[in-house]
């Protein structure tokens, strides 16, 4: 069997002592941006999600490891994304509400209008905003460790917690699965003929025995889990803490209270 | 047991999710895995561990999404759980099904509808937008019943329930 | 609640008599749904120290039993049990399957389905965990059970990067650690290559010689298992117990029944059956390569009765298939380098390799599963990679290793037509056709079941028959036995005989070196991506140090016989038909 190309079980990588990100608890990674996020839900102006986008930015650009990765998304992928979905959204927007500002662009009888883009930036700044929050939580946080804390922190039962832990193993064997599944489909010659309709077909036919062994799997894998005693007590032994300490109390009440700042500070009024 | 092999159920729903260009797209997409739980094994409580367990293996691959996989997780599993619980978990017919459907959509197109401005659209736009929204989990929600049905024509619930 | 850490001192009576660690009194198990017993009022003991391999044809509920040893049935999976179990002094049926785990610890069959964590360090752990042991303890019993699977150095990496035996001690450490003097395996190596094998016995071999276990053990190749099993369980079809012994004593004297009851022997005893009816005296039955061969190289020759019959050497006919300078990358890599073949037309070739050589690849291209360069692979003429897809089936079969992968249609009868009415026939000849082929593999009365409904054996001719129902003259099949028993093995193989018989050349990836010196006429020795060796089956098999470089092992009968000096007619023997004293 190939190895799959992201490994959720991967350690965290190793980091320097500045990259406090990594040492925090998942949980208040979340809770941390969580105010943040749905403030950003509310505000219509540019300025605020602008302020956010930069807070966000300095977080990561301290606190998680510099790659090749994030610098691509942050440099690039957040910005080109910025500047296409403004673009579309104000295409969308109703010229009608934004009769009265200037225009900006002129195409025959169509006119684009400095209100719509504004409008449509908008929109665009509040996800990148948002984005960039939850990279916050995502790019220094592991899978595994998301669970582990769901479990120890918030009391979720810990057989739908490890279950999922367990569960992070089928999906590379799945996309094999798959691939033989289509190839054998292939062979059977059912996916001939093209076209959307085709296609939809052709990947209901895929679904039933990918799902057909996906369960099996899954029986042999809780019988096998069953006879090592799991769900036997309440609790379990947790070799991996994954703590709620004084830094977390400290991270969340700082995170808070520069979010109120920011907005109380920006916020148009 | 039951419970444990149902969570699981989901964890494939991911696998197919995650290959399906569409995913993250149609939020509607987010149903299936409820809907073919419940639709495969009928009982009390699948809608939502399928739902938990799918999110936290979503969660692993695309940290980043965590928090929206948790709410989309907690809505979709909530509302379908709670439709079937409020018919006692008797009622197993497709009505039921596209009506918790229906619920999620209107549950979704709230927020979306703030996040997105979407009081900006033009009418039509803003009629399709929430439209959309309803359309998107009661479209995946008939997909859901086809699988899931064609899951119980291949034996499988047999196994163990 | 306390768990005792470890479970002998736990398994002694009152009066201070040794309890034996596993009781089974008066068992019978019905699945629901099922209608008989499958087994049957079955009882036995099993004490510190010994080895009990469990056979019996299959379906005789040999899975159930050891399920039903550790509380998994009843209390996982849903069957009626009569009578008892009694493991370590408690009652499989008021005791929890965690309050059991101490005291009966199980492997399975499949090594991807019972791994877990990210680790092998996680996943010994796991268990341990579970039963709410402190850190300290958890990490002992983690390194103990390591060490003596031989993966302690290795504790730090992802199981997926071990082998499948690997994966299997793993499992078996897995078990180890929860800390029970029974181990219960069930077919530990069906999916294993021969050296994957040769590691999980030598695990277990080791365990044994310590002295503190005891192994309950399935399994259907005993040619692996028989060196180190002291006592044999049968169960017969019904499920009910027909021998308990010394495993000497019950394969020896009643091998002949137990070949009746389609219990498969070690090849070693088999070869052996027919010798002696050939003439041969051969008391006891020898029930290793090694003991044939020191049985036979104490005998005076017999004259050969009735000549060996000779493997029909097949005119060079026309090739079937053609492969010249095949290349082939999947994503990054490139998997096949430079390989050169020619598939004799009529014949039975097998491709044997260790795991990840390229077998797979090498047939997926050959079958235009993936689309070759062009010009590299050419069947009856034609290039595969210029072939449209709808011409491919008429070209060439496919069956791949799991049947359920290409079930497209709702029922049996669907699934024969589909193939039919790709052709263009008129629906009166698709149905006369399917008909026909149904009847012909028989299935014609699961014609409107599902195919997933069918039983393994019966999956597997469904999808060999709608590979050929295009009517391809060349058939390849991917690892065609894997995770079947040798029951539903032989019956497959003796359908793709007789359909070589009508003319289809058969291709066939394997890991089953007694299958390939049985069946195939041509071995194809893959390593690497390349071709490292092409020929009859008897000159690959007669170079072994060929055999050993690919990763391989000889076939029992071949370590048995091979340059036997004073039994030449012997000496040639590769297969069991081969041999003088005529069929079974
Ligand atoms: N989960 C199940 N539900 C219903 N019937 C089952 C189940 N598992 C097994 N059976 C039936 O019980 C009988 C015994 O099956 P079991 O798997 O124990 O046989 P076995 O001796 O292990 O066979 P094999 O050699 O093929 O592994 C068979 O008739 C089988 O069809
Ligand atoms: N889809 C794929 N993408 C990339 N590499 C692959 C793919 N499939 C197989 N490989 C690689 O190609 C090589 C040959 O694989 P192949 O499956 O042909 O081996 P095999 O001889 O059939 O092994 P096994 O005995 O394990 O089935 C391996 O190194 C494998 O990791
Ligand atoms: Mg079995
Ligand atoms: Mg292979």
């Amino acid at each position: 069997m190939t190895l799959p190309a992201t490994d959720p079980f991967a350690p965290a990588p190793a980091a320097g002592a500045l990259r406090f990100l990594y040492r925090l608890n998942p949980l208040s990674k979340l809770a941390a941006v969580l105010p943040a996020t749905v403030a950003l839900v509310l505000v219509r102006d540019i300025w605020t999600p602008l302020v956010f986008v930069a807070l966000a930015y300095a977080t990561l650009l301290i606190g998680v490891r510099f790659t090749r990765r994030l610098a691509a998304m942050l440099g690039l992928a957040i910005p080109v994304a910025v500047a296409v979905i403004g673009l579309t959204f104000s295409l969308w927007t109703d010229p009608s509400r934004v009769a009265g500002t200037a225009a900006v662009l002129e195409i025959g009888a169509w006119t684009l209008r400095a209100g719509a883009l504004a409008t449509g930036y908008a929109t665009a700044l509040r996800l990148a905003a948002i984005i960039a929050l939850a990279l916050v939580a995502g790019l220094s946080t592991t899978g595994p460790d998301l669970a582990r804390s769901l479990v120890q922190q918030l009391r979720v039962p810990y057989r739908i917690g490890y279950t999922a832990l367990a569960a992070f193993r089928f999906v590379p064997r799945f996309a094999y699965e798959l691939e033989v599944i289509r190839q054998a489909h292939r062979v059977r010659g059912s996916g001939s003929g093209r076209g959307p309709l085709r296609g939809i077909t052709r990947w209901i036919g895929y679904v039933v025995p990918l799902l057909a062994g996906a369960i099996r799997h899954a029986e042999r894998v809780a019988l096998a889990m069953d006879a090592r005693a799991f769900g036997a007590y309440p609790d379990r032994t947790e070799r991996y803490l994954v703590p709620f300490r004084a830094r977390d109390v400290v991270f969340v009440a700082v995170a808070w209270a520069v979010s109120a700042a920011a907005l109380v500070v920006f916020l148009p009024r | 047991m039951g419970l444990l092999t149902a969570g699981w159920t989901v964890v494939h729903l991911i696998v197919a999710t995650s290959l399906l260009p569409l995913y993250g797209l149609v939020l509607g997409f987010h149903a299936l895995p409820g809907v073919i739980a419940q639709q495969v094994l009928r009982l009390p409580w699948v809608a939502l561990i399928t739902h938990g367990v799918a999110a936290l293996v979503a969660c692993a691959f695309v940290p980043t999404m965590a928090g929206r996989y948790l709410m989309v997780a907690v809505l979709f599993g909530g509302v379908q759980e709670g439709v079937s619980a409020l018919t006692r978990y008797r009622h197993w017919e497709p009505w039921r099904f596209f009506l918790s459907a229906a619920a999620t959509g209107v549950l979704l197109a709230v927020p979306m509808w703030l996040f997105l401005a979407a009081e900006s659209l033009s009418g039509w736009a803003a009629i399709l937008f929430v439209a959309l929204f309803i359309v998107g989990p009661v479209a995946w929600t008939a997909v859901g019943l086809g699988v899931g049905t064609g899951l119980t024509r291949a034996g499988i619930t047999r196994i163990r329930r | 609640m306390p768990v005792p850490a470890s479970a002998p001192d736990a398994a002694a009576s009152a009066d201070g008599i040794p309890l034996p660690l596993l009781r089974v009194s008066d068992l019978s198990i019905s699945h629901d749904g099922a209608e008989a017993a499958t087994p049957s009022g079955v009882s036995f003991e099993v004490g510190l120290g010994e080895v009990v391999l469990v056979l019996g044809p299959s379906g005789s509920g040999k899975s159930t039993l050891t399920l039903a040893l550790n509380g998994l049935i009843p209390q996982s999976v849903p069957a009626t049990l009569h009578g008892s179990v009694q493991a370590g002094g408690l009652d499989t049926a008021s005791a929890s399957v965690a309050q059991l785990s101490p005291h009966v610890a199980m492997v399975f069959q499949d090594p991807d389905a019972q791994l877990v964590t990210g680790t092998l360090l996680d996943e010994v752990a796991f268990g341990p965990e579970n039963l709410r042991l402190p850190v300290a303890e958890v990490l002992a019993r983690t390194e103990h059970a390591l060490r003596r699977v031989g993966l302690w150095e290795r504790r730090d990496e992802n199981p997926d990067v071990l082998s499948g035996g690997g994966r299997q001690r793993l499992a078996i450490a897995a078990a180890l650690a929860m800390g029970s003097p029974l181990l219960v395996l069930d077919e530990p190596t069906a999916n294993l290559d021969p050296v994957g094998i040769e590691e999980v016995y030598r695990a277990l071999a080791d365990l044994v010689a310590a002295g503190d276990h005891a192994i309950v053990l399935v399994e259907h190749n005993l040619d692996a298992a028989i060196g180190f099993v002291d006592r044999v369980i049968v169960l017969d079809a019904a499920g009910r117990l027909i021998a308990d012994g010394r495993a000497e004593s019950v394969l020896r004297d009643r091998a002949e029944e137990l070949h009746e009851l389609g219990v498969w022997l070690p090849t070693s005893a088999l070869a052996a059956l027919r010798l002696r009816r050939a003439g041969y005296v051969l008391d006891p039955l020898p029930l290793t390569p090694d003991d044939l061969r020191d049985a036979l190289a104490e005998h005076p020759p017999v004259p050969a009765g009735s000549d060996a019959s000779e493997r029909d050497p097949r005119p060079a006919a026309e090739p079937a298939a053609v492969i010249t300078g095949l290349t082939l990358r999947r994503g990054r890599t490139e998997v096949l380098h430079d390989v050169s073949l020619s598939v004799p037309a009529g014949s039975f070739t097998a491709i044997v390799g260790a795991n990840g050589a390229g077998k797979s690849s090498l047939l997926l291209a050959l079958a235009g599963v993936i689309e070759p360069p062009r010009g590299t692979v050419r069947i009856g003429g034609q290039d595969v990679a210029r072939a449209d897809p709808g011409q491919l089936p008429g070209m060439v079969g496919f069956v791949f290793q799991n049947p359920e992968h290409q079930f497209i249609a709702h029922t049996v009868f669907e699934e024969a037509a589909h193939g039919l009415r790709r052709q263009g026939l008129g629906e009166e000849d698709v149905r006369a056709r399917a008909d026909d082929l149904l009847d012909r593999f028989g299935l014609a009365d699961k014609a409107g079941q599902h195919p997933f409904l069918l039983s393994g054996g019966q999956k597997r001719r469904l999808s060999v028959g709608t590979a050929l129902v295009a009517g391809a003259p060349l058939l390849a099949l991917d690892e065609p036995t894997f995770g079947q028993d040798r029951a539903r093995a032989d019956e497959l193989l003796r359908l793709l005989a007789g359909l070589r018989a009508e003319g289809v050349t058969v291709v066939v990836v394997t890991h089953d070196m007694q299958l390939v010196s049985e069946y195939a006429d041509r071995v194809v020795v893959m390593a690497d991506g390349r071709v490292i060796a092409d020929g009859t089956t008897g000159e690959v098999f007669d170079d072994a140090a060929l055999i050993e470089r690919a990763g391989l092992r000889l076939p029992p009968l071949r370590r048995a016989l091979s340059g036997l000096a004073q039994h030449p007619a012997l000496a040639r023997a590769t297969r069991l038909a081969d041999l003088p004293g005529g069929d079974a």
